[in-house]
């Protein structure tokens, strides 16, 4: 029976041949798809879920309310881990994690720059990262051991065994290899090539005990069967003890392994994270399938006036309804999984470029045991899914109607099919709206003023001898004509590093709890960024020595203060009184997608991680380059010269943003795609139900056009109905979306109408072809035929 | 006693109006009979041989076949019924496009769950018999007309039926074709044994049967 059906199902493929390209294009295309989207979820949702004892591991957060609202974050104290191993006898483990450093390797003569991080030696024990070399126990016990990856160890030694041998970092201390770690594999979000003990951070005077420098991620390990909740409740006030300066705040335990999908809190709730943008992106994928699994069941119907005849038959030979029900579902599973097939081969392709549009790592496991089952699970439903609605639609025909040939296809005005198109359609326009609404957004705040000079700008770690020769190094720049001015500061003009509720001026109410960023520079700033001045005048430390203790602010920080005059106000910030002595425009040094917020620019009296060398504008950028990198060779010998072109850092913070539009570009054509493939298989379908009445109508005298908008009238119509639907939802969806951003544009009608008006013109295209090809067709050989 | 109607009404509502299809209709049919039904064009001669085939349902009257009464069983159990005992031939053949002759005789095996040796046994066994298994692996549209209805008759017959209903077998094949089919259905009635209930136009065809039944309006008339 079965190899029956499989027989008449593939004779029906062959002998349909533009419906079952159609269908099988279609479906293939929503399976690949989803396919992709499906192998980004299940690689994003996989993060960091590798590790043995992650459902015990929790990562130390702070709440606090700040203005009526709380916030909550996650770096803590450096004595917090201790505090909390000391107290708590719950804690099985506890690790500090000082996020990434970056240190200068050297053997012999090579000099590698590499990112790792200091750890306590429990790290190792919470966290599955296992070692090929080393004792686990002991490998973070000396304060001059390291541990590193096995790649960063074949960059150091090459082939030479790595455990025992001896690297310098940063060209003053000696450090011995004790360990080999398994390079890091793909889902984590960890970054590090080698690992530190904190001993060492302590042998270099980096650590202190200060309960308000919260500047450290903390892990907590618990031990097994400690209920979290009552935990959870004795850690609360841990700062009651400890905290003087804020003993009310919170601190509590976040289960670690939600960090990756979860960990955006609002008003002291978690509220979402990476996980929004999975959902949004599993709705589109589930769309799409789904719009696809419409098309096969719309053209299924449509063919089934065609069938009607093989199930009358069937019956009255003697077939049960069951088994006809076997056959049209056998026949749609057949059609998906040739589809499966070709989407198959479809994800193979596309996973490179798609793997370099998300912007992950992504691979696809064909050697696992669960690929093959979901692919199996997807043929089955999708093919149940899609052929269920034939199936028992012409299973239930009568055969004597059938076979007598008074068979009448349904003439309701809502038939399933009409609905099916409508929903396609409504999907289709939410989309179309979705993209232009995204692009405008992007192109408005990519428009959006800087406010500062990116051209000819760049920007270097201080390192090495950096700090100690940086007088001689800027002199040279500026004698040489390489540069037209050089500023150091604390962090890139592309981020700011630092910020503050604690600035204190004339007037400020007690209970002002702004954040405030810092930024701190030496000299010259306006002139190096090219910030535009509005009152006052740019730091000079030649003509003004005391601008090591001046301060420019920002517009906005003007209007926070609430002052008319702020030229030669004073503002307090870590024990020292900043004469204001100029007010520039907001520039964006965050977020461009946000507003800009009160900044306060604090004069040469503090510490500087940055250069910033604007070059001579005259000079091509390769031969400055090249000059300022000898410069740089000469005074800091032993680090090799990197830079940023700040122009270039400004254009990553669209990264993300530019990504999601792109991706909703990309569904959105593909959603137009395959619903105008299922519209072009129905029109062609009604075109041949209706060849006769064509034909009639013809020789009574009916033109063309009068035939062409008779048959493309209906498909319109639903069209139509379909922009009504989406307009509303699309509305509510796109303005959450934007919501996000306190930079925005508003939505306008025209978008609705631009999405609509173009939802309808691929439609009419798609149909009237159809409808065209229809009514110039000679009337006497279709009337012959009949 | 093969089967029996007894007051069968059959009606459709239209516009508020009832019209009757068939009005008190009342057939013996005895196992073995060789049975024409005549009438004039829409006198439901269509429609008695559905109700017979059990294809169709009627809305008053009784149904007895073989002793089962055909209006009060389950649908499964008609179904069952009507695939042990009865065999269909159509005036447009109805045959299968998809379909080889040799994989058309095998469908209605196929639905009554035979094995696949045996399959192969009665499919070569009724080529044979029609003499055409030449044709075996030809498609229905590569057929003549009166060989096409010579492989519907085979079909009906496959599953060896007690009765066979056709419904203007020969409508659509020129004298000679029809004489052929006519011929096959007696030596059927004769040496077989089968029943058989056609609907014809033809006096000549009419003839070939023991019995004729006269249809006007839906309604059993003597002439
Ligand atoms: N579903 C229906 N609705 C309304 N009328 C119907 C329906 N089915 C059949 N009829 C009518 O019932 C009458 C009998 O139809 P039937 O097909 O049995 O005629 P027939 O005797 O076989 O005619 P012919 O010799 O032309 O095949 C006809 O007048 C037909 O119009
Ligand atoms: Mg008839």
């Amino acid at each position: 029976m079965l190899k029956n059906y499989l027989k008449i199902a593939w004779r029906n493929l062959l002998r349909n041949k533009s419906f079952s390209v159609l269908n099988i294009v279609g479906l293939s295309i929503g399976l690949a798809v989803t396919a992709l989207i499906l192998i980004w979820i299940n690689f994003e949702v996989g993060v960091d879920q590798f590790h043995e004892k992650k459902d015990r591991i929790y990562e130390v957060y702070n709440e606090y309310p700040i203005d009526g609202e709380i916030w909550t974050w996650n770096s803590t104290p450096k004595i917090m881990g201790p505090t909390i191993k000391k107290d708590y006898p719950e804690v099985e483990g506890v690790s500090r994690y000082n996020y990434d450093d970056t240190f200068l390797f050297s053997v012999d003569e090579k000099r590698i720059k590499s990112t790792g991080t200091i750890v306590d030696p429990d790290f190792l024990n919470m966290f599955s990262f296992p070692l090929i070399e080393g004792n686990i126990k002991t490998v973070l016990e000396d304060v001059n051991s390291v541990v590193i990856t096995e790649t960063f160890a074949k960059k150091l030694f090459g082939d030479q065994p790595a455990v025992g041998k001896v690297v310098k970092i940063d060209n003053t201390d000696s450090f011995k290899v004790t360990g080999i770690l398994k390079d890091l594999p793909n889902n984590t979000g960890f970054n590090f090539e080698f690992l530190m003990p904190w001993a060492y951070l302590k042998q270099k005077g980096w650590n202190d005990e200060n309960w308000g420098n919260n500047s450290i991620a903390t892990y907590v390990l618990l031990k097994g069967g400690t209920d979290y909740k009552a935990f959870s409740e004795k850690i609360k006030a841990l700062r009651k003890t400890y905290d003087k300066d804020s003993p009310d705040m919170v601190t509590f335990l976040y289960p670690w392994s939600r960090y990756w999908l979860y960990s955006e809190f609002e008003n002291g709730k978690e509220i979402g994270g990476r996980i929004d943008l999975i959902r949004l992106f599993g709705i589109i994928a589930a769309i799409i399938l789904i719009i696809a699994c419409i098309n096969f069941m719309n053209l299924s119907t449509a063919r089934s006036e065609k069938r009607a005849k093989e199930v009358g038959i069937r019956k009255v030979i003697g077939a049960e309804k069951g088994s006809l029900v076997g056959q049209f579902l056998g026949e749609s599973i057949l059609i998906s999984f040739i589809a499966a097939v070709l989407a198959l081969l479809i994800v193979l392709v596309a996973l490179p470029p798609f793997k370099t549009l998300v912007g992950k790592p992504l691979s696809l496991d064909v050697m696992n045991f669960w690929f093959w089952l979901t692919a199996c699970g997807v043929i089955l439903f999708t093919g149940m899914l899609a052929g269920s609605y034939p199936a028992l639609y012409l299973s239930g025909f009568k055969p004597s109607a059938v076979l007598k040939g008074t068979f009448k296809k349904m003439k309701s005005p809502v038939t399933p099919r009409k609905v099916l198109v409508i929903l396609q359609f409504s999907a289709a326009i939410i989309l179309i709206t979705a993209s232009i609404i995204v692009t405008q957004q992007m192109k408005k705040v990519q428009d959006r003023q800087s406010g500062y000079s990116k051209n000819n700008l760049i920007y270097t770690m201080m390192e090495g001898d950096m700090e100690k020769n940086y007088t001689l190094i800027k002199e040279e720049l500026l004698t040489t004509g390489i540069a037209e001015s050089v500023t150091k500061t604390n962090s890139p003009i592309t981020a700011t590093w630092s910020n503050t509720w604690g600035f204190e001026w004339k007037g400020k109410s007690e209970d002002n709890m702004t954040l405030v960023h810092r930024f701190i520079v030496d000299d010259a700033i306006t002139k190096t960024m090219g910030l535009e001045l509005i009152a006052g005048r740019d730091f000079d430390l030649k003509a003004y020595p005391t601008d090591s203790t001046a301060a420019i602010v920002n517009e906005s920080m003007v209007a926070l203060m609430n002052i008319k005059e702020p030229i030669g106000q004073t503002i307090k910030d870590n024990g020292i009184e900043w004469r204001i002595v100029g007010v520039v425009k907001d520039f964006i040094m965050n977020s461009p997608f946000q507003k800009v917020e009160p900044m306060v620019i604090e004069g040469a009296q503090a510490w500087f991680n940055v250069i910033h060398i604007k070059f001579n504008k005259e000079a091509a950028t390769a031969k400055s380059l090249a000059m300022t990198e000898a410069v740089f060779r000469k005074y800091n010998a032993e680090y090799p010269f990197n830079y940023e072109f700040v122009d270039q850092v400004y254009a990553k913070k669209f990264d993300s943003e530019k990504r999601t539009g792109k991706l909703v570009s990309l569904f959105t054509l593909l959603t137009i795609f395959i619903s105008c493939l299922g519209l072009f298989g129905l029109a062609s379908y009604m075109a041949e139900n209706r060849i006769k009445e064509i034909g009639i109508r013809k020789v009574l005298g009916a033109s063309v056009q009068s035939i062409t908008k008779l048959l493309s009238k209906d498909f319109l119509k639903l069209v139509m109905i379909a922009i009504v639907l989406a307009v509303p939802i699309s509305w509510y969806l796109m303005s959450k979306w934007l919501e996000e951003f306190a930079y925005r544009i508003n939505i306008s009608w025209w978008t609705f109408a631009l999405a609509g008006i173009f939802a309808l013109m691929i439609a009419l295209l798609t149909v009237s072809y159809q409808a065209i090809k229809a009514a110039i067709a000679n009337p006497v050989k279709s009337l012959r035929t009949e | 006693m093969l089967l029996q109607l007894n007051n069968i009404f059959k009606w459709v509502n239209s516009g508020g109006q009832r019209i009757f299809l068939l009005k008190d209709i009342n057939l013996q049919v005895e196992e073995g009979e060789f049975i024409s039904i005549m009438g004039p064009s829409g006198s439901g001669k269509s429609t008695l041989l559905n109700v017979i085939g059990m294809l169709d349902t009627f809305d008053e009257g009784t149904y007895d076949f073989l002793h089962e009464s055909v209006h009060s069983l389950k649908e499964k159990h008609r179904a069952n019924l009507y695939k042990e005992y009865i065999g269909f031939v159509f005036q447009s053949y109805h045959l299968l496009d998809d379909l080889t002759v040799k994989e058309n005789l095998e469908m209605p095996l196929l639905y009554k769950k035979f094995k696949g040796s045996e399959r192969k046994a009665i499919v070569a066994d009724m080529l044979d018999r029609f003499n055409i298994v030449g044709k075996k692996d030809l498609f229905p549209t590569q057929l003549s007309g009166g060989q096409q209805q010579l492989v519907g008759v085979a079909r009906a017959l496959i599953a060896n039926p007690k009765l066979i209903l056709a419904d203007e077998p020969t409508g659509n094949l020129n004298s000679q074709q029809s004489e052929e089919i006519m011929e096959l259905f007696k030596k059927l009635n004769e040496e077989d044994g089968v029943t058989i209930i056609q609907v014809t136009h033809s006096e000549q065809n009419a003839a070939y049967g023991s019995r004729i039944i006269n249809l006007l309006d839906g309604r059993k008339v003597e002439i």
